[in-house]
């Protein structure tokens, strides 16, 4: 070839080189496709090595070395099987697909996103992703489908939005207020047949997704591939609704609760009730009382750990009226545990998630659990007002020193206890703290109230000190027992102090004095000046 | 401007309204930015130190005489010389609504949470005991330095980390991993100048066998997640873990050598 | 590692390149269009050179008894079975023969004609109808939901795309295609966890799904000698060999016992989940 092209460069004059030029181009050009395609999976595979592997799998199985302590598990890319994509149900994503995943990660899931890596390493690592799987050299790229343009939000796009979440029957899975606590709910199993959660929509900075107006109608019309979720879009194409109806549920949904989570606030506000304390956990006696959002992780600091634990966070709201307190706290649990609907999901789980050591609970002949742990949460604070910052351990104390508990259990109700550690309880059966707690479409309601000082063991507030407070849940239908649980760190609770006249007399006070001061200072100035 | 540079006077208005801006944003939030950790300063302490600068002032200018009568000058002048009335009605009013301000700040209800002053990185124990095992850490070097292939270490480490690390301190090692929201102090950025490079291997064997529980009380070991690692990790894991720490964030640890003591601020 | 995916993709084109060669770009989209194109087109099928086959799927021994079908949460489903309620139907045995066992030439074809007409699956009070169905590759498969309540229908293959459709009321009907020859491919519904069933598909038209009384029956297949595949979903998979001759009915016969069960059902690459152990593996069972 060289030789062929000296040759014909001596023949030709230097005019000719031009052409030459161009076809030596386009000679490179037509070669591309391999060269670099190769050079691409070469880099991509660097990347992937050192960031991806550990979890994807050296071989791209979704099967690295911490993948069973994930639920969902990381993303099989030799099945292709991508959730989140642009194009119809089973279809491959598209390169964009790929990288809206990669660089925004999937809320809810272990997969962040990757803004340490570079444009050009991202397009590498797309390359390397795609050989994994025969199926992306089958075919040309495929094209997004047709989302139209979204007719506009506002209360009546939310309101037949809502209609069309009926129309539609998201509640089958989703449930009436999107808590994913729908009927199916229990049963439902990602492709491989490990449970999946149908998506708490109350949550939307958990959804794989993203949480957007566009992003929850994308998802819709697509479907996520590998999980239960069917893409609606024959359903919209035979009428059932209509494409703004399917932008109008969009509108809806991500009206259903807040799209970022919640700022976090240290200081729980427990203000003075007007007309006496709400009795239990009704709606209408907290409405307008300022709730506070505390998120959740697992335990993951003692053996056995939680790694994919169900609550993810929780709200407080409080009130006093000086004698009494009265705590609502909220979380959302797809199942009112135990609820044998939910016996097969509680087993699948035993068997899918590393439970890092625990027994798992076994089933009887009949193929029922032996055991259906309740659902359960704990309020945790130290026995005493703590002298400066110390405090007892957040994870429920230690032997040198106990924390003051609230307890309360689906089966036992509410209580009070001292903790020395993670599974120590020592009840105290003489503390007055009473409460009831109901569950409702996916979420628990728990009403506590107790005197503000007391007689027993306990801790007694004051008024206008800040009191250490820490949070600890459990789903019992997900086989949360023991050390398995969600945990908080320490928070602080803090009861308003009655409107005291101090605000107004000392800063009055303090104006008269300095003002009296410095004009006795002028004057006497002014004086020395005179006489001098 | 020259003028008011050299009078005393303005001199120690300049150095008050300078501090104030240091201790109130440069500490807090500048240096973060330029990547020194550092948090911002309760007010409770920035009163503190302003009142120590005013002494300080109040204490320079009194030494000499000369310096201590043209400081006065200004504040005799506005009080007496009848070509600055407006100004004395002026501040007058306006002290006494500042100092009346003040004190409604401090009497006022507040809801804030109250101030945690936490040291990052305490000192570090001489020594310390892993499962009964005493270890002596002063001079004390990653054993895997010296033994087997260090691919195999990074491996080992990079799994553990994988394993048991990243739900806090992220895949990123950014401390922005998925539980990290819950977790307050939040999770330790590796990526971050202030850490690795200012530590000892041996510090940071420290920090993960014996975690939050192991805390001296600076380092509020009440609210720290850290688990105490000698309970789940072997010595050899932990130190292949802090190999991958260094070598995936391209950072290097202080060496005994350079320094005499344990990476400690 | 990598070389395991190389193989399977080589492999993967030779299934391809069988089954262009054989359905003569039966297709009008997809993988097999690509290397159909130059595939010499199918001969025509001449009909004085064809023959039938017929048998059955006979069932020896105790007949398992069906598990009850719990379907309290959709009693309009419920509604529409008879006293006894709704039964599992992975095993259907009436007088001796089996029904639901999908039959097909598995080795022989040399040539067939491309799909024609439409395969169809319908959702009827909560049960897929028909439970086995057997399609041609690239065959359209018309799915429609004559209850009026929400289906998912889910369908999970290995060597083809899968999909997942929302039905959520009667008369919706949903066209899809599978490109290769892949049995089985497995359909669930999420919505209703009991509801299960099995597409076979195949590069020829040369198949037929065992009726209630476990027979079945093969026309216009071209004089030849071939290998039948019988495949159940609880008993797994048998062979035979059968010679068809023009104008001729040649035999051939499956016989399943209740010990059979618990055999390997072949359904692509099917990945297991090791119970207790935490452990994914993927198993190929084909």
């Amino acid at each position: 070839m060289m030789a062929l092209r000296r040759r014909a460069f001596g023949l030709v004059a230097p005019g000719g080189l031009a052409i030459l030029a161009v076809l030596a181009i386009a000679a490179v050009s037509a070669a591309p496709p391999l060269a670099a395609q190769e050079d691409a999976v070469a880099a991509g595979k660097v990347v992937y090595d050192r960031w991806c592997a550990e979890c994807h799998g050296e071989t791209g199985q979704g099967d690295g070395s911490a993948a069973a302590s994930m639920l969902p598990r990381p993303r099989d890319f030799t099945q292709a099987l991508y959730q989140i994509r642009t194009t119809g149900s089973g279809q491959l994503p598209t390169d964009a697909d790929i990288r809206f995943a990669i660089e925004n990660g999937l809320p809810g899931t272990t997969m962040p996103g990757w803004p340490n890596l570079s444009d050009g390493e991202i397009d590498d690592l797309i390359v390397y992703l795609k050989s994994f799987s025969r199926f992306f050299a089958q075919g040309p790229a495929p094209e997004p489908l047709d989302f139209g343009s979204d007719p506009g939000g506002g209360p009546a796009a939310i309101e037949a939005g809502a209609a069309a979440y009926l129309t539609m029957l998201c509640e089958e899975c989703h449930g009436l207020s999107g808590r994913g606590d729908g009927t199916s709910a229990p049963t439902l199993e990602d492709w491989r047949g490990l449970p999946i959660r149908a998506a708490d929509l109350t949550e939307a900075w958990v959804l794989n997704g993203g949480s957007s107006v566009e992003d929850m109608h994308t998802r819709m019309l697509t479907g996520l591939d590998g999980t239960p979720m069917p893409s609606a879009i024959d359903a919209m194409n035979s009428g059932v609704v209509s494409p703004d109806e399917v932008w109008q549920l969009a509108h809806y949904l991500a009206s259903m609760g807040p799209r970022e989570m919640p700022p976090l606030r240290e200081v729980i506000r427990v203000g003075r009730a007007e007309g006496g304390l709400p009795a239990d956990g009704g709606e209408e006696a907290w409405a307008g009382v300022e709730a506070f959002y505390f998120p959740m992780s697992g335990q993951v600091v003692q053996l056995p750990r939680n790694f994919a634990p169900t609550v993810d966070g929780l709200w407080v709201q409080g009130l006093h009226d000086g004698t009494d307190m009265a705590l609502r706290v909220q979380w959302n649990d797809p199942s009112n545990s135990p609820d044998s609907n939910w016996d097969e999901w509680q087993d699948k789980i035993t068997a899918a998630l590393d439970l890092d050591g625990a027994e798992p609970i076994a089933l009887d002949s009949a193929g029922a659990p032996t055991v259906r742990p309740p659902d359960a949460v704990l309020l945790q604070f130290p026995f005493e007002p703590p002298e400066g910052t110390d405090r007892p351990y957040f994870l429920m104390g230690d032997a040198r020193e106990p924390v003051y508990l609230w307890t309360w259990d689906s089966e036992a109700g509410v209580g009070a206890g001292r903790g020395r550690g993670l599974d120590s309880v020592e009840p105290l059966a003489e503390d007055p703290v009473t409460g009831e707690a109901t569950w409702e479409e996916g979420r628990w309601t728990l009403y506590l109230r107790r005197p503000i000082e007391i007689e027993s063991d306990g801790l007694d507030f004051a008024e206008g000190t800040p009191m250490p407070i820490a949070f600890q849940a459990w789903d019992g239908s997900s086989a949360e027992v023991g050390k398995r649980s969600s945990v908080s760190t320490w928070y602080y609770i803090l009861l308003e102090p009655p409107a005291s006249s101090t605000v107004v007399v000392t800063p009055l006070l303090a104006m008269l004095l300095t003002g009296a001061f410095g004009l006795v200072l002028v004057r006497r100035a002014q004086d020395r000046r005179r006489d001098g | 401007m020259k003028r008011y540079l050299s009078h005393p006077f303005w001199q120690g208005a300049i150095v008050i309204v300078v501090s104030y801006v240091a201790f109130e944003w440069v500490i807090g939030y500048v240096l973060p930015v330029i990547g020194v950790a550092s948090a911002p300063v309760p007010s409770s302490v920035i009163l503190q130190y302003m009142l120590t600068v005013l002494v300080g002032i109040v204490l320079y200018m009194s030494a000499d005489e000369a310096r201590w009568k043209s400081f006065k000058k200004p504040i005799h002048e506005t009080m007496v010389a009848s070509d600055r009335k407006t100004l004395r009605g002026i501040l007058m009013v306006a002290l006494p609504v500042l100092i009346g301000w003040l004190a409604y700040q401090n009497v006022r209800p507040s809801y804030a949470a109250p101030a945690t002053l936490r040291s990052v990185h305490p000192a570090p124990p001489n020594q310390l005991t892993f499962r009964g095992e005493t270890i002596e850490l002063t001079g004390l070097e990653n054993p895997l330095h010296e033994e087997g292939s260090i691919e195999e270490h990074l491996a080992v480490g990079k799994r553990i980390y994988v394993r048991n690390c990243v739900p806090c301190h992220g895949d990123l090692l950014d401390g922005q991993g998925h539980y990290a929201p819950a977790f307050n102090p939040v999770p330790a950025d590796f990526t971050s100048s202030g850490n690795l490079p200012q530590l000892t291997e041996s510090y940071v064997f420290w920090r993960i066998v014996k975690g939050g529980p192991g805390l001296p009380r600076e380092g509020t070991p009440w609210d720290s997640a850290m688990p105490a690692w000698e309970t789940i990790l072997e010595q050899d894991e932990i130190w292949a873990t802090i190999l991958y720490l260094y070598d995936q964030t391209g950072f290097t640890p202080r060496t005994w050598e350079e320094e005499g003591e344990g990476g400690h601020e | 590692m990598r070389s395991h995916f190389w193989n399977r993709s080589a492999a993967l084109l030779g299934v391809v390149a069988m089954a262009a060669c054989g359905g003569g770009g039966g297709s009008s989209e997809g993988a097999a269009d690509d290397a159909g194109e130059a595939a010499p087109a199918a001969a025509a099928v001449d009909p004085a050179s064809v023959g039938t086959i017929s048998g059955m799927a006979n069932f020896g021994g105790m007949v398992p008894t069906m598990e009850a079908i719990d379907m309290s949460a959709e009693a309009d489903c419920a509604a529409g079975y008879g006293a006894d309620g709704p039964m599992a139907q992975n095993v259907l045995v009436s007088d001796g023969g089996l029904a639901n066992v999908f039959v097909y030439l598995s080795e022989g074809v040399s040539g067939a004609p491309a799909a024609s007409g439409a395969a169809a699956l319908d959702q009827v009070n909560c049960r897929y109808t028909p439970h086995v169905l057997g399609v041609q590759s690239g065959q359209d498969i018309e799915i429609s939901n004559s209850d009026n309540l929400l289906h998912n229908i889910n369908a999970t293959p290995t060597e083809n795309r899968g999909f997942n459709i929302s039905q959520p009321r009667a008369g919706i009907t949903s066209t899809q295609r599978f490109q290769v020859a892949e049995v089985m491919v497995p359909v669930r519904c999420d919505v209703h966890g009991w509801m299960q069933a099995y597409i076979g598909v195949v590069d020829h038209p040369y198949f037929a799904v065992t009726g209630p009384d476990g027979s079945y029956s093969i026309a216009n297949v071209p004089a030849g000698d071939y290998t039948m595949t019988a495949w159940h979903e609880e008993f797994g998979t048998m062979t035979a060999s059968v010679t068809v001759t023009a104008g001729g009915t040649a035999a051939a016969s499956f016989d399943y016992n209740g010990e059979m069960a618990g055999a390997d059902v072949p359904m692509g690459d099917a990945l297991v989940l090791e119970h207790g152990t935490n452990r994914i593996r993927v198993e190929r069972t084909q």
